[in-house]
């Protein structure tokens, strides 16, 4: 028993170098009506290896915008994005991104579309037919090896997509709200299957997932990060020391998402005073 | 010799002649009490043991 108290209740030791570190970090958009606006405010914050971080913010917030300059699609306007300190100068195979559309080639079957992702960070080919049905097998598509995407619910839709994600053994899986489209049954089962490949990886891997939504954060995440509505700035971090898996009906993870919330609706009470001051 | 008085808190754990268990969980309480300024703490209790604490910790940022 005392084991167990210790284990949980130790704060994480002193960092070596962060896997992931923002400085200052301000990305610029386009909006659909065409200006450019700031996405993000200054951003700051480390993310150490094998830890699991959640950004938690309201759409437009500038999520996608921080996720895109870490996957290496965007480059920052000013300000670092570093991985294991050295600057992000693009996309890799240390790094992979779940969307929150899975994107899968419909031309291809599932297997293929996870082969694909192998082919294309030079897994060599005798090696790419394995490995791919291993990580179907994994995320219990093995029996849809040969279907096509769109046979597939959305839910095993993204479940292929992870598969492709995490098959390249990628030290970082970004995710843009992956679970965002998929009904609450889906979601679960997801929310379930990326902890256990979290937890499998036994520090090693390093998850970042930007979110909207706070019982979702709260239940994968070593520490949420709260951003408040655009420009993003971070506003506040919660460190949950809680085993995994995790319930939502846990009492610790019950008064987070309360508080969380509390954050948010103060936030937006500030927001909107903003407005009409102006 | 006379004997320095208790306060309170010395009365009242010396009332509970705590076990050798007890005085683990309560020391390993105050140590994280210690180091948070804000959050919660929780105690998971089953059989009349602690077997698990959970803890959250919240920053200011901003």
């Amino acid at each position: 028993m005392a084991d167990a108290i210790h284990t949980l209740a130790e704060r994480p030791s002193a960092p070596a170098e962060p896997k992931l570190a923002l400085r200052d970090l301000v990305v610029m958009r386009r909006t659909a009506s065409g200006e450019t606006i700031t996405a993000t405010d200054r951003l700051t914050f480390d993310v150490a290896q094998g830890e699991f971080v959640c950004l938690l913010g309201p759409s437009g917030c500038g999520k996608t915008s921080l996720l895109n300059v870490l996957a290496g699609l965007v480059m920052p306007s000013s300000g670092e994005a570093l991985l294991d300190g050295r600057p992000i100068t693009g996309p890799g195979p240390d790094r992979a991104v779940l969307f929150q559309e899975p994107a899968l080639f419909p031309w291809l079957s599932v297997l293929g579309n996870v082969e694909l992702g192998l082919e294309l960070t030079g897994v060599p080919a005798s090696a790419r037919r394995d490995i791919a049905q291993r990580w179907l097998a994994n995320v219990l598509l093995e029996r849809w090896a040969d279907a096509q995407p769109h046979e597939l619910s959305a839910g095993m839709r993204q479940r292929a997509a992870l598969a492709r994600a995490l098959a390249a053994d990628p030290d970082v899986l970004l995710g843009d709200e992956p679970f965002g489209a998929l009904d609450a049954q889906a979601r679960e089962l997801l929310q379930r299957e990326v902890q256990r490949f979290w937890v499998g990886s036994d520090d090693r891997k390093t998850f970042l997932f930007a979110t909207h939504n706070v019982r979702e954060a709260t239940l994968l995440a070593d520490r949420v990060l709260v951003m408040s509505a655009a420009p993003g700035r971070l506003l506040e971090e919660f460190r949950i020391h809680a085993p995994r898996p995790r319930d939502l009906d846990d009492v610790l993870i019950a008064r987070v998402v309360s508080e969380i919330h509390t954050l948010l609706m103060q936030e937006v009470d500030a927001s909107v005073a903003r407005e009409m001051a102006r | 010799m006379v004997e320095a008085s208790k306060s309170a808190a010395d009365e009242q754990l010396f009332e509970l002649a705590l076990s050798e268990e007890e005085k683990l969980v309560l020391a390993k309480v105050a140590d994280i009490l210690r180091k948070i300024q804000f959050g919660t703490v929780v105690l998971v209790v089953q059989d009349g043991k602690v077997v698990q604490i959970e803890m959250a910790e919240k920053f200011r940022l901003r």
